[in-house]
Order: structure tokens, then C-alpha cells, then sequence
């Protein structure tokens, strides 16, 4: 929920939160909308201005705490200093952040507020993976019409394993890694027949098809990574593409992510990974 | 592809295997490629960017990849290629891909590489490019591993 008296504020703060995964679910123009809505919605965050027209931020805080003592509330203002930070803190503001924030600042704190401990895998599936996870769904829904909801899911096995065809893409910037969209040749068979609207497909035509919406897909994320993340600077590499079965991927020092598209010609997956230390 | 691109990653591979253990690499063949690699056993590729983009692969047997790896970690003996000399061929790749880099930037070339992704199984084939490339068949100590380098200047 954001709180704030001015329309322009809400815009830009709203604007800034429909990059990520969070979703802005109420906006108040003064303290008493701010109850209200609170009430109503019970959002999981709060962002507060600290000037309303009918109390200040740290008043306003203070009685969401007093109906909702795990509030967690950040405070978003053009001030910032050492007062307002002890008396917001008192009144149980979690985080600070002067005008004008960059979304970046914005996700970052808002994850730490969201978990009592923020981890490196927290901040890589919710910043990194599920920018794959949308570009997976916006890629298929645009190449072959079809509408899924791929799944995502922390994969700590010691390999990957792939029979069928894997299409490799490296990624630079921060932090650096890579992305591999794989499946087996029959659903290889399966995909490139409805991409190309026809079932004579060879070998080579559907090793292709698939190449090709690995690097679109795999693109797409990364541009959906810089779109929020301004200096990170993410690239990919021309695709890799390895044929063959009982194929092992390792992925020494990488944290890695599975995504699974399933059709009913089969699986659709991806494993994006990410190199530790950045 | 440019063929002076070819020598950053031979410099490379001549400067970082004597200071990993290895005193004498020796280039044993260089030839131009229009197929795909088959794979030896493991397969490390690692990514370009930015003023040159393409991809790298470093093609050796798991044997070889073993002889790296224990030679690496001060002859440790390594029965199974597993994690940790998994770790040493990627740390290897890293350090031969980072050097060819900085070598790059002596040509004017800024380059950022990707995290390598290694692979391990025998005779699958590996496709880096759509045209010619040129690999680089290196020896260490009687271990052959082919350099193929599929890169081009991206300005």
C-alpha cells in the first residue's frame, strides 16, 4: 500500500513497483484513507510519506501499528535525517528512503523488510529467476499461442539432465551466469510443428526453432532484468547448443533456478543460473 | 570469423597453463571447423560480449579433465571427476577465457565473458555457430584439448 498526498508521488511509486513482483493493492492520499484501507486490505508493506495534510507519516505509523503491530512500514520521503529517523524508528518505521528513490532501492529494501532474513537465493529468485519465469510465459503465449503458468523452484541437484536438446546462453553483467532452455527431442518435435503451423519438420529445422526461442525467451528476461535494475547491465552470449542423451550439466559455484513450461506435448524447461559472490 | 582474433586465446592458454602446472603446452593443430564439435567427454563453453560476442569451448576427454584437475590441486589424486575437480575445469576455463579478455583489450576490444557452463558426457554435439570457426588443438603433456573459437567483433 502506498501512502502519500501527492497524485505525482503515488504515479511515480506505483510506476516504479509494476517493474517487480510486488503488486500495489491500495493507495492513500491522507491518514485516514491510510486506516481505512489498511483495514481492508492488510497489505504486507506499507510505503509513507512523511507530510499528509491531516497528520504526519510518523503519526500515521504509528496508528497502523496500533492496529497491526506487524505492520511493516518504510518510509519514502523528501527528508531524511537523524530526528525523523529516531522518532520514525520509535513509532516502528523498518526502513528510510529520501526522494527520489530508484527502483532498485526500492526492491532491495522492501525484500529485507519482507523477510525476517534476507537470503542471496530470496533476492535471485524474486529479482533474477521470475524474470525468466515471465519471459518463459510471454515467449510461449507469443510463439505458439499457447497460455501457461510455468512453475519455478530452487534446483540443487548436482546435475542437470538432459536427453534431447539444450540450448546454452551465457549471461554478463551483474551478476554473471547462464541460462539453458532444454527438452527432449520429442517434445523438440512437438514445439517446432506448432511453431512452424506444420508436422513435416526435420532434425535440423526444430534444433533451430528451439534456438531460436531460447534466445528470445532468454533475451527477454535479461531485458526484463534491466528494465528494473538500471545498472546491472546484463547481456547474452550467442546460444550454445548441445544435442545428444544422458547429457550432465554441472554447475559448480552457480545458484541455480528451474522453470518448467508443461504442455501437453510435454515439458518446456529452463535452468537459469547465477554465480556466486556477485 | 577474424583470425587475429584466434591469438589472444592461444597467448591465453600458453600464459596460464605453465602458472596451473603445466610447463610446456604445445599447439599441435589449428584447423578451420563448419560442423558441429562432438564432445570428448567434457565440454566447458564460455560466452562473450560486447565488442566481441561469440562463444569459446574447451573440449576434453574425462581423463584429461582429471589429469587437469589433480594437477591443478598439487597432484591430488581424482578418481571421479566430481565436484570439486568439476570446480577446478570450470575455475580453469575461467581463467583462460579472462585472460584471452584482457588480451582483447590490448586489441582495442572490450569484452565481458559469461560464467563457463560445463557439461560432461560423451559424443553429444556441440553447435556454437552458424559458419566457419577455427579450432585450436592443444597438447599438455600427451592430454589433448581442443580450443574452438567462435567469435566476432561486435562494433
Amino acid at each position: 500500500m502506498i501512502v502519500d498526498d501527492s497524485k505525482v508521488s503515488r504515479a511515480i511509486l506505483s510506476n516504479h513497483l509494476s517493474k517487480t513482483n510486488f503488486e500495489v493493492v491500495a493507495m492513500a492520499k491522507d491518514a485516514a484513507e491510510a486506516l481505512e484501507l489498511y483495514k481492508e486490505h492488510n497489505p504486507e508493506l506499507v510505503t509513507m510519506d512523511m507530510n499528509l495534510p491531516d497528520a504526519d507519516g510518523i503519526e500515521c505509523s504509528r496508528r497502523i501499528k496500533a492496529i497491526d503491530p506487524d505492520a511493516k512500514i518504510v518510509m519514502i520521503s523528501a527528508m531524511k535525517d537523524a530526528n525523523l529517523v529516531s522518532q520514525g524508528t520509535a513509532a516502528g518505521i523498518g526502513a528510510f528512503l529520501q526522494k527520489p528513490v530508484s527502483t532498485n532501492d526500492i526492491i532491495d529494501t522492501l525484500m529485507m523488510m519482507c523477510q525476517q532474513k534476507v537470503s542471496r537465493v530470496a533476492v535471485l529468485r524474486e529479482s533474477y529467476a521470475k524474470a525468466f519465469v515471465r519471459a518463459l510465459r510471454q515467449g510461449i503465449l507469443r510463439i505458439i499461442d499457447l497460455k501457461l503458468e510455468p512453475t519455478l523452484e530452487l534446483y540443487d541437484k548436482k546435475y542437470l539432465e538432459v536427453n534431447g536438446i539444450a540450448v546454452i546462453i551465457g549471461l554478463t553483467g551483474t551478476p554473471t551466469g547462464r541460462a539453458i532452455m532444454y527438452m527432449t527431442k520429442e517434445t523438440m518435435k512437438g514445439f517446432a510443428s506448432k511453431m512452424m503451423g506444420t508436422d513435416e519438420v526435420t532434425d535440423d529445422e526444430a534444433n533451430d526453432a528451439v534456438e531460436e526461442t531460447a534466445n528470445i525467451i532468454i533475451g527477454r528476461g535479461v531485458s526484463n532484468i534491466n528494465d528494473v535494475f538500471k545498472d546491472k547491465e546484463m547481456r547474452i552470449t550467442p546460444p550454445g547448443t548441445i544435442c545428444g542423451a544422458g547429457i550432465r550439466v554441472a554447475s559448480p559455484k552457480l545458484t541455480t533456478f528451474k522453470i518448467t513450461a508443461t504442455t501437453d506435448f510435454g515439458d518446456i524447461c529452463m535452468n537459469v543460473g547465477f554465480a556466486e559472490g556477485d | 570469423m577474424d583470425a587475429k582474433l584466434v591469438n589472444p586465446f592461444i597467448d591465453a592458454f600458453m600464459a596460464v597453463m605453465p602458472q596451473i602446472g603445466f610447463p610446456t603446452p604445445k599447439r599441435t593443430k589449428v584447423y578451420l571447423q563448419d560442423k558441429n564439435a562432438v564432445s570428448r567427454g567434457v565440454v566447458v563453453m564460455v560466452g562473450f560480449t560486447k565488442q566481441m560476442r561469440g562463444n569459446v569451448v574447451y573440449n576434453m576427454s574425462e581423463d584429461t579433465a582429471k589429469f587437469i584437475a589433480s594437477t591443478m590441486m598439487m597432484g591430488m589424486p581424482v578418481a571421479e571427476f566430481d565436484a570439486m575437480a568439476q570446480s577446478a575445469i570450470s575455475e580453469m576455463s575461467n581463467m583462460l577465457s579472462a585472460n584471452a579478455a584482457t588480451n582483447l583489450t590490448q586489441m582495442e576490444l572490450e569484452v565481458d565473458i559469461s560464467t563457463p557452463s560445463l557439461t560432461i558426457g560423451e559424443g553429444f554435439s556441440v553447435k556454437i555457430s552458424e559458419s566457419q570457426y577455427l579450432t585450436v588443438e592443444m597438447d599438455l603433456g600427451g592430454h589433448p584439448i581442443d580450443i574452438a573459437i567462435a567469435v566476432d567483433r561486435n562494433l
